[in-house]
């Protein structure tokens, strides 16, 4: 059977975090193809829909990131993003998955190589806890 | 409804994408999507020829959704909107697919890029489909500038701007304007003297009426974006009365408690209570409260300059409490001009820096050959000899891949301008030891003839070591100076009294923070990174702010000053036209689900949303030229009628549907 | 007048032999400038750079043959150049193609190795009678250390000091390790420096064989040879093992507090760091840690020491070729010692006793001056 691998959606703000992985893009850092990355203009723009239907669709995990706290380009999108996030982990806990299959973390237009690590972090670490439930269900049924 | 005719366009870029991704397969996978009525790929997209393409597609088979697969689309979608545009289609009916930056370039397994790449583009298709026309607004961009670092870029750009008639703040972190420039003596290669060039300069901007100058100041905070920065920076305590110091200097003369002059490098001394050299503007006097006895025993010690001080600038009461203030204002656009720091050459201990009294560097020198430095301008030892002879030693921490690979540019010709000076300040032999001489510029090759004609002795060779120990009687008491002459092809021994060390200018060591307050990115050697290196060299990643001098790599001050001017030229064309495009794509609410909660109007940093009764019920409307489509009202709407234009909760979920669909 | 047109065809040689690291090299001189050569004669490491960058290398020179291979020029290169390689590379053109001439120790001591399995031209079978009356055992399957001495502890009278100090340093602790078989032969550390690149290749792999075939999980050696290509070179043969020098183990016994020194030695030592243990593998705190465990030693440092060490002449082969009086690093190093008021220089490394050892007898210092590997020291001050 061929290894597991895991599928990540990524929420990632255009000014920072979406520039960040341009920037590894421009400085060739690798990371496994596992993410795929959806723009939005702000990480306060991730509506709890967005990260509950990536899961419906299968993803094993879902990473929302954005500006530092400070860097905002709409002054105070992360702090609006991190009560959006606080609230979805319960809802994420109510229906049995795991906390590592959300993250959230802030990363500037300066900071390629720590995109690169998170995705590489998150892609041995969803490996690690398998498959999520609601995955395996889907397929089950098919 | 008409029916939706897309088309889908994939970019090879050359080898760029297609060395990784299989185009083809990409393209005729797109084929079969639903309403994708033509799927090409080919070698550049962004070319005239391949935005032909699009163009003549949308006439000839009547494309009403445009999606181009290439680069990010923070590099190309404006162009592609713009084609799209001239088609004849409203822009915003197109969808970019970003399969070089997030696919191609990171990452290798050819398969599994191709199988990303299909998905990204079925996302983009996704997302068209539901993509409606908008209409792009103007608004008005704050015509007031924030210029940071008051060295020689930061104070021509500042110029060159408030002469247009254009209000600049300009921020400089040290107590006084003139940077790095000003320390030093002459400049190359015409060897006017720094200071004269330089203060007409500095006291331009002092006295400016369009230039309101913070020194002693930082920026703590950058918020907004181009058009309407918020800037907010602290003013540190200078502890005493700005409005009243004359900077006679008596507080300064009177100040028992010394310490070494950062300006004079350690070559003198300054006080706690000091201006920090002759020609500083503003010419005010600044209480180091690390050093002040007054302020350290809480006003139980000391307290000379309060005596002294006639005009009544310095009081208990400035001493002991004044605090920080945080100043705030608006701009529109920003340009950063931080500077560099030099290398400290003590990291190589084989060349003895911080051991031997007599090897100096570079910015040393410099004060020491000013005639209004620390030795009057002649070049002295520690024990206050003149030097027989003198090494100048190139290439320290630059070229060198432990400590910095690049070149620091400059450093070949401050080195021949040292010689040059110790030839003529006195009476010593001079010996270069190069690897390469780079003299590069107008007028620099000449320099470097003229002081072999003077006489100066180069030894190409890297220093191995600089050393006390003698190997004979005519070391003896000298520092031995241990090369490979590379063009005779033997090891040299040179006995000098003094070693001039050519350091390498490197990234301020603070400049990752820097680069977070402003949004900047940066190299891997530490400086700021331009847009683009030959066709964008000022403008960064980030809409209206721009950088100039050695903040963004080692250059010299002819080449500073032409970038300060372009990034004045880039902000004064930005004035000019006054105006920015606003945010098409901004929120919208739908009056007939909309309870008028007032949710959007909490939440929202612009106050973009207003709730307000109409027709007796209560409802939010937006004000679009205040909205900058963060979409944060949309989220937490209980009801639903706040959606973001371009990003409506139907295309986000139709994207995230496409991309975990199993392809 | 002399013309030289750039010979590609030599250049290609070299690098196909490993040289590839030269065409980094920007003519700097630095590596001149550091190279202890240049101590006691003229050696132009940038020269011989340039001559491999042109094709102009004179394989006939005995310059192919003098790098020590310290380390010293590569650590500060400011290119990065694995000066090292480049060397290694000329001296395989001219060893394995003959397109030079091979220095008649260096040919006798690499027929030795080729042919009995060290270079001291001993017989294979007498590799373990160091140890004949100590009782130690042949490593079996299941024996927790391998310990292998390197062939100048095995078989040199004096140097067996170091294996039979080590052998009774692991008897008094109960230590479970053992000896491998006397099919055991050189590492191949050095040889591979010399050029003889196939020699290697057939000593690496009986050994990687007879190491695994054994279920050898830990290797303790007294040589940062020994060391160095155990570590970084058999890996990528198939060799993978832990591998520990013995200062290395001494260090950890000492800081678990099973190894604990009693005895006074009331001497002033100064340490002279092997460069395949320092500047090669990084290892300087651990051997300086012993000796400041001996009860009465007073641990000194040479002028240059860590990272600047002076190498004592025996890398690269060196060992096995003659250096003429007034150009031995290690008669440079007694000296020092001497000068620093030292009673014994403490050394690591199997190659820097040989040399010291000489140094110190043909400068008539013997009687005041010893030479000790740091296993010694530790045998005696263990009580």
């Amino acid at each position: 059977m061929a290894e597991f691998e895991p599928q990540i959606v990524a929420f990632c703000c255009n000014w920072c975090t979406y520039a960040a992985a341009d920037l590894a893009g421009t400085s060739r850092v690798h990371y496994p193809p596992n993410v795929r990355i959806v723009r939005v203009m702000c990480s306060s723009m991730v509506n709890p829909l967005y990260v509950l239907k990536a899961f419906e669709g299968g993803a094993d995990g879902v990473l929302v990131a954005g500006c530092h706290h400070s860097d905002c380009h709409y002054i105070d999108g992360p702090v609006k993003c991190d009560a959006t996030v606080d609230k979805l982990r319960k809802v994420l806990h109510v229906l049995g998955l795991e906390d590592e299959r959300l993250r959230r973390e802030l990363v500037a237009a300066s900071e390629g190589v720590v995109f690169a690590r998170i995705i590489k972090e998150m892609v041995e670490q969803l490996k690690k806890i398998g498959p999520s439930p609601f995955k395996v269900k889907t397929e089950a049924l098919a | 409804m008409e029916e939706i005719r897309i088309g889908v366009y994939i970019c090879h870029c050359g080898f760029n994408i297609a060395g990784v991704v299989n185009v083809e397969e990409v393209a005729k996978y797109a084929a079969t999507l639903p309403s994708v009525v033509i799927s090409r790929e080919y070698r550049y997209m962004c070319s005239d020829p391949g935005q032909d393409l699009i163009k003549n597609d949308i006439k000839k088979l009547g494309l009403n959704r445009v999606v181009v697969a290439s680069c990010s689309p923070r590099m190309h979608e404006p162009t592609f909107r713009k084609a799209v545009a001239d088609g004849g289609l409203n822009p915003y009916l197109y969808e970019h697919a970003n399969i070089r930056e997030h696919c191609s370039w990171v990452h290798d397994d050819k398969e599994l890029a191709t199988k990303k790449a299909k998905d990204l583009v079925r996302a983009a298709v996704k997302r068209v489909y539901r993509h409606e026309p908008l209409v792009v607004k103007e608004a008005p961009l704050n015509p007031n500038v924030l210029v940071v670092g008051g060295g020689i870029a930061g104070m021509q750009a500042a110029l060159d701007i408030a002469n247009g008639q254009n209000k600049v703040y300009l921020v400089e972190r040290d107590p006084s304007i003139g940077g790095h420039m000003i320390q030093l003596d002459r400049t190359f290669p015409t060897l006017d003297c720094s200071e004269c060039i330089l203060t007409p300069k500095m006291s331009d901007v002092g006295h400016h009426p369009f230039i309101e100058l913070f020194t002693y100041s930082e920026v703590e905070e950058v918020s907004g974006s181009i058009g309407n920065f918020k800037i907010k920076v602290r003013k540190k305590a200078r502890h005493i009365d700005e409005s009243k110091c004359i900077g006679c200097n008596v507080c300064e003369e009177k100040c028992p408690w010394k310490t070494d002059s950062e300006f004079e490098m350690g070559l003198a001394k300054r006080k706690a209570v000091y201006i920090p050299f002759a020609q500083a503007i503003p010419h005010l006097a600044v209480v180091d409260p690390n050093l002040c006895a007054y302020i350290k025993s809480d006003g139980k010690k000391c307290g000379a300059c309060i005596k002294v001080c006639e005009a009544q600038a310095i009081t208990p009461e400035t001493l002991l409490k004044q605090t920080d203030q945080i100043v705030e204002f608006d701009v529109g656009t920003i340009i950063v001009a931080t500077g560099y720091d030099q290398f400290d050459p003590s990291v190589i201990p084989q060349y003895g820096y911080g051991k031997y009294d007599n090897v100096l560097t570079g910015l040393h020198f410099e004060r020491m050959t000013c005639a209004a430095g620390p030795t009057g301008g002649k070049i002295l030892l520690k024990d206050g000899r003149e030097p027989e002879r003198i090494a100048l030693v190139h290439c320290v921490g630059s070229r060198d891949q432990n400590y910095h690979e690049y070149c620091s540019r400059v450093c070949c010709m401050y080195a021949l301008k040292y010689a040059h000076l110790a030839k003529e300040l006195s009476k010593a032999d001079v010996y270069q030891f190069y690897i390469d001489m780079r003299c590069f510029g107008e007028g620099y090759e000449e320099f470097y003839k003229r002081c072999s004609e003077e006489g100066v002795n180069f030894i190409r060779g890297k220093v191995a070591k600089i050393t006390d120990e003698a190997l004979s009687d005519e070391e003896k008491g000298k520092l031995v100076v241990i090369s490979e002459d590379t063009l005779l092809g033997k090891l040299v021994r040179v006995p000098v009294d003094m070693v001039i060390l050519c350091s390498a200018l490197e990234a301020r060591s603070d400049a990752e923070n820097v680069a977070r307050i402003f949004n900047l990115n940066r190299r891997a050697d530490g400086f700021f990174l331009e847009r683009h290196v030959k066709l964008d060299p000022v403008a960064t990643p980030t809409d209206g702010i721009f950088i100039a001098g050695c903040c963004e790599g080692p250059r010299d001050i002819p080449d500073t000053v032409a970038q300060a001017e372009a990034t004045a030229a880039k902000a004064l064309s930005l004035i000019s036209k006054g105006t920015i495009t606003t945010e098409a794509a901004v929120s919208t609410v739908d009056e007939s689900i909309c309870h008028g909660c007032g949710r959007c109007e909490e939440i929202c940093a612009f106050h973009a949303p207003k709730v307000a009764s109409k027709n007796g019920t209560l409802v939010s409307s937006i004000n679009e030229t205040l909205c900058k489509g963060c979409g944060a009202c949309a989220v937490v709407c209980p009801t639903g009628a706040i959606s973001i234009k371009h990003f409506t909760q139907d295309e986000i979920l139709a994207e995230v549907a496409a991309l975990t669909e199993v392809s | 007048m002399e013309v030289l047109s750039p010979y590609k065809e030599a250049t290609d040689v070299i690098l196909e032999a490993g040289g590839e690291p030269l065409k980094l090299c920007y003519q700097c001189g630095l590596c001149t400038g550091i190279c202890p050569w240049n101590l006691v004669r003229s050696f132009l490491v940038r020269r011989i750079m340039h001559e491999a960058q042109l094709g102009a290398v004179d394989f006939g020179s005995e310059d192919v043959w003098t790098c020590v291979t310290c380390r010293a020029c590569v650590q500060r290169c400011p290119r990065g150049v694995e000066i090292i390689d480049v060397m290694r590379a000329i001296r395989r053109a001219v060893a394995g193609l003959g397109i030079g001439v091979v220095p008649d120790a260096l040919r006798i001591s690499a027929k030795n190795i080729a042919g009995v399995g060290n270079p001291l031209g001993e017989a294979p079978e007498k590799r373990n009678d160091w140890a004949k009356d100590l009782g130690v055992k042949k490593f079996a399957s299941g024996t927790k250390i391998l310990y292998f001495p390197c062939c100048v502890p095995s078989y040199d009278p004096d140097v067996k000091a170091v294996s039979r100090s080590t052998a009774t340093i692991f008897n008094k602790l109960g230590i479970d390790y053992g000896l491998i078989g006397t099919e055991a032969k050189c590492c191949g550390e050095a040889i591979r420096k010399a050029g003889h690149e196939d020699t290697f290749q057939s000593l690496a792999q009986n050994n990687i064989n007879l190491f695994t075939s054994n279920g050898v999980k830990t290797v303790v050696v007294s040589s940062p040879h020994c060391y160095h290509t155990f570590k970084n070179e058999y890996p990528e043969l198939g060799g993978k093992f832990e591998v520990v020098h013995i200062t290395q183990y001494l260090a950890s016994l000492i800081d678990e507090g099973k190894l604990k020194l009693s005895k006074k030695i009331n001497k002033k030592v100064i340490y002279s760091d092997p460069c395949y243990l320092g500047r090669h593998n990084e290892i300087y705190d651990e051997p300086r840690k012993i000796l400041q465990s001996i009860p009465g030693v007073e641990l000194i440092e040479f002028p240059d020491a860590r990272e600047n060490g002076l190498c004592c002449g025996g890398g690269g082969g060196r060992i096995w070729m003659d250096t003429p009086k007034g150009e031995r690093f290690s008669d440079i190093r007694v000296e020092q010692a001497v000068g620093k008021g030292a009673d014994i220089i403490a050394i690591a490394c199997p190659y820097c006793f040989l040399n010291y050892r000489d140094s110190v007898l043909s400068m008539g210092k013997a009687e005041t001056m010893q030479v000790k590997d740091i296993a010694e020291l530790v045998a005696e001050a263990i009580g």
